[in-house]
């Protein structure tokens, strides 16, 4: 009776109504140095560049850290995965050897600070956050 | 009564004063990681053994610790390992993979050393509970005829276009340890040569398919059954005895679909393993899993199912008793060999849920029904040939990444 009873508690969860929408009105920005200001990159492009494929192109992501605001709204709407899921292909990735996760910065002020120092970085931050010249929005989300 | 030996303790201390940390970079170019598990598992059934679980409360048949040390050379080129310590007896301890990584540009990676075999999705990464949402990933496809590492190289080549991604990986490398059938280390040091792969992932948005072919030269001689086939031949009974060849080759195919988004995700895969000799069946598996996430929690329930194709041995040998002791000996003897290899299927149904309850931390459990529908399925130890076995399989288990 216990495994009868557990499949239909467990389908009315799936189809529980979705959490995320407190993040929905907030946007996050996509940023580079200046001097990469050719490039166009899609969502789906900067998704796959943070999940560790090329583009063609070494363009070095740079992450906020795991627990981070800003991290998790880009977790949402870029990659379109939760934190915890994210951190589970990181998890894979890492320790099968196979790719290693995007260097991490501890805050946006450092995120800002790398992305002025090293040219061949993108970054992400927040759509309010307070961008120098030098850097260029390549993208921003809804 | 509660087995809990001695590396689980050490295990789950470690864990109870563990703060959650990450990578620790010593210096500027080592960097070491690692990962844990400890699982309890419980099985519903009186005289049978499942993965190592019977009906006694136990935590050594997956717990394990491992570190990865992981030193670069400069941005392209860096050495990894990565040394695991297993509770279970079935499982090896000390260095599971080691290599040289040379990644030319950010499309590249070439490897060669002692590497992980990537002949499913979650092969390679069997044992980082953390990466996948089972306490227990599918046995019925990750359980089979599995050897988790092979020495060789690799080269691994990604690219992202505008809407489509993909990975294309070949290797080429052999084998020399132990083998597992069914979940279960054999008795036997198997040598497999020629060993190659190739494995194709193309990504669009949250959908990724997987494909995989392996292939491999077997060349395990197992004593006692080598011994048989000699007498075999000796006595002109070559039908017989060319069955029990366990030289040739071994291919295998996997497919694989899953498709994630915010809140859900779903995920099937198939695999085949088909041998060029006798004495090895043919073996099917495939799971179909759909899955929840609600904040931190997700909710997750799997069918899986494998088959085995019957054997095909020869009739050449008169059935004992025939009057001719010798002759008795050999016939019970072969007839044996084929009555133990497993031709059954099994299907399960596993519901379960896991808890990230820190960034790198998560509690699972699960539920899994474990349904013999021919017997002989090959994964429940102690069973007799006729009856077609049935058990629910309990298993907690706390992950850690670090």
């Amino acid at each position: 009776m216990k495994f009868i009873l557990s499949p239909f508690l467990a389908l009315t969860l799936l189809f529980a109504p979705g959490v995320f929408a407190a993040f929905a009105s907030e946007r996050v920005v996509i940023v580079t140095h200046s001097d990469n200001a050719g490039i166009r990159l899609s969502r789906e492009q900067i998704r796959n560049l943070f999940m560790g494929a090329s583009v063609g192109r070494d363009l070095q992501p740079v992450a906020l850290p795991p627990g981070s605001r800003t991290r998790s709204l880009f977790n949402i709407k870029v990659v379109g995965l939760s934190d915890s899921r994210v951190q589970s292909y990181w998890a894979q990735m890492k320790f099968t050897g196979r790719r290693p996760p995007p260097q991490i910065v501890n805050s946006e002020k450092a995120m800002i600070q790398h992305l002025l120092d090293q040219t061949d970085s993108i970054g992400y931050l927040t759509a309010d956050a307070d961008i120098p010249d030098d850097l260029i929005i390549i993208y921003t989300t809804d | 009564m509660i087995k809990i030996p001695g590396v689980a303790a050490v295990l789950s201390a470690l864990f109870l004063s563990a703060e959650a940390c990450y990578a620790e970079k010593l210096t500027e170019n080592l960097d070491i990681s690692g990962f844990a598990r400890v699982i309890g598992g419980y099985l519903s059934h009186s005289s049978r053994r499942f993965d190592g679980y019977t009906n006694e409360v136990s935590l050594d048949e997956q717990s394990l610790f491992a570190v990865q040390p992981s030193y670069s050379f400069n941005d392209k080129l860096s050495v990894s390992s990565q040394f695991v310590a297993h509770t279970s007896d079935d499982r090896d301890s000390g260095l599971e993979w080691a290599y040289l990584s040379y990644q030319p540009s950010s499309a590249w990676h070439l490897r060669a050393g002692k590497l992980r075999t990537p002949f499913f999705i979650y092969s390679d990464g069997y044992d980082v509970g953390y990466s996948y949402p089972w306490v227990t990933a599918p046995v019925q496809v990750y359980n089979n005829y599995l050897f988790s590492n092979f020495n060789g190289a690799s080269a691994s080549y990604y690219h992202s276009g505008n809407s489509l991604a993909f990975n294309l990986e070949a290797y080429y490398g052999y084998f020399k340890g132990d083998l597992f059938l069914a979940g279960t280390k054999l008795d036997i040091e198997t040598e497999v040569e020629n060993l190659a792969g190739i494995v194709a992932t193309i990504n669009r948005n949250n959908l990724s398919l997987r494909v995989s072919y392996h292939q491999a030269h077997n060349k395990t001689e197992i004593p006692n059954v080598s011994q048989l086939r000699s007498q075999l031949y000796a006595l002109g009974y070559n039908d017989s005895a060319s069955s029990l060849e366990s030289s040739g080759n071994v291919y295998a195919l996997q497919t694989s679909l899953s498709y994630d988004t915010l809140n859900s995700f779903y995920k099937a895969e198939l695999m085949n393993i088909v041998t060029g000799f006798e004495i090895a069946p043919e073996v099917t598996g495939y799971y179909l899993m759909a899955g929840r996430v609600i904040n931190d929690w997700t909710l997750h329930a799997t069918y899986s199912r494998s088959e085995y194709t019957s054997v095909k041995m020869s009739n050449e040998l008169p059935m004992p008793p025939t009057g001719n002791a010798q002759q008795d000996i050999l016939s019970t003897a072969y007839y044996q060999v084929f009555a133990s290899t497993p031709n059954g299927s099994l299907d399960s149904y596993t519901l379960g849920t896991r808890w990230d309850f820190r960034i790198n931390m998560a509690l699972k459990a699960e539920t899994t029904l474990l349904k013999e529908s021919r017997s002989r399925s090959g994964f429940f130890m102690n069973s007799s040939n006729e009856s077609t076995e049935n058990a629910y399989l309990y298993q907690v288990a706390w992950e850690w990444i670090f």
